[in-house]
């Protein structure tokens, strides 16, 4: 199988790359109608598998699971899960013939034998789903003519897949029609039903295309989602360390902190987020931000050339053939670091304390957010595509260091994002060298306002908060947040 | 030198804008075990709160706790609302989640969530079994904390409040949820610490108290005062406003039979928390649920409220409809106005009280959706009949949990559905609050509308109630007609 994207001519590319369109409300009445009364089948019942599969049944339709027999006959956990929720469960050679859609949403790795076993069994003119387009644009897994191939990603964990359906509303979601199969011209309708029925369409939904669904997905997982928050987590930690900050303050500090900073990204953007500091922290950390965005500039680009020419994932698969030796090395000496062996300490850490004495990772998240919006933006992708897959998805990753640090962090992204992630932070890490030595601990640590007079000069400010406010993601982020307005703050305690 | 263990001078406490302690004094002195009354929102669990120091410290407050006693050095304050996080401590669930089955553990047993807490507090083991056995809660210890219902989970936290035997307790509303033989026996392990030396301060609107009460005291205008006597409230909301109108007519039945459960069962692995159910609900039936902590009401009314995944696993009609051939969960809801613990529980607390009333016509936890100006105005007319008006732009957060209950109440009614589930509703409401909203429901619950009401109160009821069904650890025992006068004669 070749890659798929590599295989396409230049106007072809950039016309999928720049396949987006934010769709309105009035799109989705028809409701769930395209999909009723016709059998879906999922493949895979993990987090994502078990919870679109609760909300599509509650939304009314006809829904079971097919798994492999081995996970059947053992009882393994993705048939309990479909089981004890009451599931029809069956093994492929049951239960894919009569699918009218079969959903697969195994993880990425599995795809290509996954779609090798079911694809002979599916009955002429069905569908075949996604989450994800790795398997379709870099693989270039080649499906049957007759079949139609659709791709709804909610842009959330599972588990919140479920409990946003349940408040009555819905995760941000993208959907995509693959153009080389859509014979009957019915992709786009299943596909908008079917994000009606995982409550998606309530959340803002991102038409997009299946190459601008990876490219762009690989892209905000290396970099900053991923890459950057383990770089600048680390290095916060390690600084702290060396300056003689109290090692459970500072693993507590640099373990919440992203979650808290980028609670304020969530909600506020980019500005929203600096708008929490104080007026000469802000003067500051616009002003580090811009450095660090000078520095990372060609290392941001280098990661969205690989991926866009195949690179990235030519290497990836000669590790997946290698038995992922390279991933699983490079995820035991993420546990080792020193920051994963601190534990937080029992030190009560204010909201704001974590904005003041953490006006590094401010400056992180400012600089890898516009950074990766940018690159992507110059290579084609479009602004909102770029904005969920850069700023929409952060807090969400900052959530899992919250939980329990980078190891939880790359334990729940996919591997692909792993792989990723460690490709960055290797490269990123050496690239920041000199500049860390030019940070002390007012901007890592310490509260970045003691002992300053906090006067800050006014054509500056005015300045900088002009900058802050008008750029591209801002725009678009504005737009986009509107439609999200009912998101939720994420609890911890 | 003798001194009280409690000594408060002249502490006044704002909550939000408004001032709720005002000059307040009290003293609770040694061997003395109180009472405190007061209206809802008058101030009591502020002021537990405060006295255990929870938030803030105040320096008008003064607790002279002894080291040397044979007691925990500590003063406990139990709050109405329990609490609990998953594995990763994180305190984040969702509306139901109880019911969606995942291989994924996510919270503690019961029994490691005991044993943890016995480890850390230096409790004995020995102690915790007779605690568990008089208030029956043996057979949960291997039950996940998720999965425990609202009843049950007060019941764990007055465990551990027992067990650890605090010099002083503070129980805010400690009754909640329980069921009567609960109640009954909580009072004597309540009067067993208290023999011991543990002295007690409950906040409530029972007449059932320990018999070690030896004190009595009313809340009222920001401050204590002493009573000769238990009062469980004063009688000051005049009587009736005016019902909305657009309550007073309830909409044609949807169909002549609501609900029929045939031969439902339910089970989680081997634990049957529902055996062989048969119910039938028919259009304009007023039923009354009951059953002890953990006898399966809640379940029962997830299936009916289209929230429980393994009602696709049973024979259940609703509205006319086999569950499962086609309907959405929110087709369903569309018929149902619902209040219960849990709802509260997970409510989101961010929403104001205007929204949290609007979110009901779209059965949304959240307002996601414009109103217009027809349900505008209906939304405003209930939150003037629940006298709410003045605290329409506050979010729940910051208001007493009776006044959240009472918005939630007004959540229920809002799009004036044909069958009402009121799973507890009044909990968190005073006496006077809880005598109004029965009257309303029975002035709303004309021929047409259908009820189902769970209560462990039998003093608190609407009087309409046309049937009864009782379970017992999941079984039906009793399927009856009922009527209320008969059975207060």
């Amino acid at each position: 199988m070749a890659n798929y994207f590599n295989t396409l001519p230049l106007r072809e590319k950039l016309d999928q790359l720049g396949v987006c369109e934010f769709m309105d409300n009035n799109e989705f009445l028809d409701g769930v109608n395209a999909l009723k009364g016709k059998k879906i089948v999922i493949v895979g019942c993990g987090a994502q598998g078990l919870n679109q599969g609760l909300n599509l049944r509650d939304s009314g339709l006809d829904v079971s699971y097919a798994l492999r027999k081995e996970a059947i006959e053992a009882k393994r956990d993705s048939w309990k899960n479909a089981t004890d929720n009451n599931f029809k469960v069956g093994t492929y050679e049951e239960l894919i013939p009569s699918a009218d859609l079969v959903a697969n949403l195994t993880p990425d790795k599995q795809h290509t034998a996954v779609v090798s076993a079911i694809m002979p069994l599916m009955k002429e003119g069905a569908t075949l789903s996604y989450s994800h387009g790795f398997n379709i644009v870099e693989e270039g897994m080649q499906v049957r003519k007759d079949l139609t191939v659709i791709m709804v990603a909610p842009k959330c964990p599972g588990s919140e897949v479920r409990a946003e359906y349940l408040r009555g509303f819905g995760v941000p979601t993208l959907i995509a029609v693959h153009p080389e199969n859509d014979p009957q011209g019915k992709g786009l309708a299943q596909a908008k039903a079917y994000c009606v029925g995982t409550g998606g369409h309530k959340a803002g939904v991102l038409r997009s295309s299946f190459v601008a669904e990876v490219k762009s997905d690989l892209m905000g997982e290396q970099t900053i989602l991923c890459g950057l928050l383990q770089t600048g987590s680390i290095l916060s930690f390690d600084k702290m360390i060396e300056k003689g900050i109290d090692a459970g303050y500072a693993s507590k500090l640099v373990q919440y902190g992203v979650e808290v900073i980028t609670e304020a990204l969530k909600h506020g953007g980019v500005s929203g987020m600096m708008d929490r500091l104080s007026n000469p922290a802000k003067v500051k950390a616009f002003y580090i931000s811009e450095e660090l965005k000078k520095i990372m500039r060609p290392l941001f680009q280098k990661h969205q050339d690989d991926i866009m020419s195949g690179e990235f994932s030519r290497i990836m698969m000669e590790d997946w053939a290698n038995n992922d030796s390279n991933l699983l090395k490079w995820r035991a000496e993420t546990g080792e670091t020193a920051f994963e062996k601190t534990p937080a300490g029992d030190v009560k850490i204010n909201e704001q304390e974590y904005f003041d004495n953490y006006t590094l990772m401010v400056a992180f998240v400012r600089a890898g957010v516009e950074l990766a919006f940018e690159t992507m933006v110059e290579a084609g992708i479009k602004a909102e595509s770029a904005y969920y897959e850069s700023l929409h998805e952060t807090p969400l990753i900052a959530n899992t260091i919250a939980r329990k640090k980078l190891f939880e962090m790359n334990r729940v992204i996919s591997d692909t994002a792993e792989y990723g992630c460690y490709l960055f932070d290797q490269a990123c890490k050496p690239l920041l060298a000199d500049f860390m030595k030019t940070v002390d601990t007012d901007l890592v640590g310490k509260n970045f306002n003691e002992g300053k007079n906090g006067g800050v000069d006014n054509r500056e400010l005015v300045h900088i908060n002009e900058i802050l406010r008008e750029h591209p993601v801002e725009i678009v982020g504005r737009k986009l947040r509107k439609a999200m307005t009912a998101m939720k703050s994420i609890k911890t305690a | 030198m003798y001194q009280p263990l409690v000594h408060i001078s002249n502490l006044s406490i704002k909550y939000g804008n408004k001032t709720v302690l005002r000059d307040l004094n009290w003293v609770i002195n040694r061997g003395e075990n109180w009472v405190l009354s007061g209206e809802s929102g008058s101030g009591k669990s502020i002021l537990l709160a405060a006295i255990a120091g929870k938030d803030t410290k105040h320096d008008e407050i003064r607790v002279n706790i002894f080291s040397n006693n044979q007691f925990k050095p500590v003063c406990l304050y139990i709050s109405q609302w329990y609490q609990f996080k998953n594995l990763e401590g994180v305190a984040n669930f969702y509306y139901q989640q109880r019911y969606n089955k995942q291989q994924a553990k996510d919270t503690f047993t019961v029994g490691e969530e005991l044993a943890l807490y016995g480890k850390e507090n230096q409790l004995d083991p020995a102690e915790l079994d007779e605690i568990l056995t008089s208030l029956n809660f043996g057979s949960f210890k291997d039950a996940q904390l998720i999965e425990l219902s609202s009843g049950e989970h007060k019941k764990l936290q007055l465990i551990k409040a027992v067990w650890l035997k605090p010099q002083l307790l503070l129980l805010d509303q400690p009754y909640t949820g329980l069921d009567i033989n609960s109640r009954t026996n909580l009072n004597h392990l309540l009067d067993q610490i208290s023999l011991q030396g543990v002295q007690i301060v409950i906040t409530c609107s029972e007449n059932e108290l320990p018999v070690c009460i030896n004190k009595y005291a009313h809340i009222e205008n920001g401050q204590v005062k002493e009573l000769d006597a238990f009062l469980p409230s004063i009688k000051t909301i005049p009587l009736i406003t005016k019902v909305p109108s657009f309550l007073q007519q309830a909409p044609q039945p949807s169909a002549k039979v609501m609900v029929k459960m045939v031969n439902i069962n339910i089970s989680y692995g081997d634990k049957q928390v529902i055996k062989n159910v048969n119910w039938e609900i028919k259009a304009g039936e007023k039923w009354l649920l009951q059953g002890h902590n953990g006898s399966g009401k809640s379940t029962l009314l997830s299936l009916v409220n289209g929230d429980h995944p393994q009602s696709y696993a049973n024979e259940l009609y609703l509205f006319g409809n086999k569950r499962g051939s086609g309907e959405s969960i929110w087709d369903i809801k569309s018929h149902i106005g619902l209040i219960s613990p849990e709802l509260h529980w997970y409510f989101d607390k961010e929403a104001s009280v205007w929204q949290s009333i609007a979110s009901g016509f779209f059965d949304s936890v959240g307002l996601f959706n414009d109103l217009g100006y027809h349900k505008t105005q209906q939304v405003n007319e209930l939150l003037d009949y629940f006298g709410l008006t003045e605290d329409k732009n506050e979010l729940l957060v910051h208001l007493s949990l009776g006044k959240q209950r009472l918005a939630l109440l007004a959540r229920t009614l809002i799009k004036n559905p044909e069958l009402l589930v009121l799973d507890e509703p009044c909990q968190g409401l005073d006496e006077q609050q809880t005598a109004h909203f029965n009257q309303l429901i029975d002035g709303i619950c004309s021929t047409a509308r259908t009820l189902i009401y769970v209560s462990h109160n039998q003093q608190q009821l609407p009087q309409k109630l046309t049937h009864r069904l009782v379970l017992s650890k999941g079984e039906v025992i009793e399927n009856s007609t009922y009527n209320l006068e008969k059975e207060l004669a």
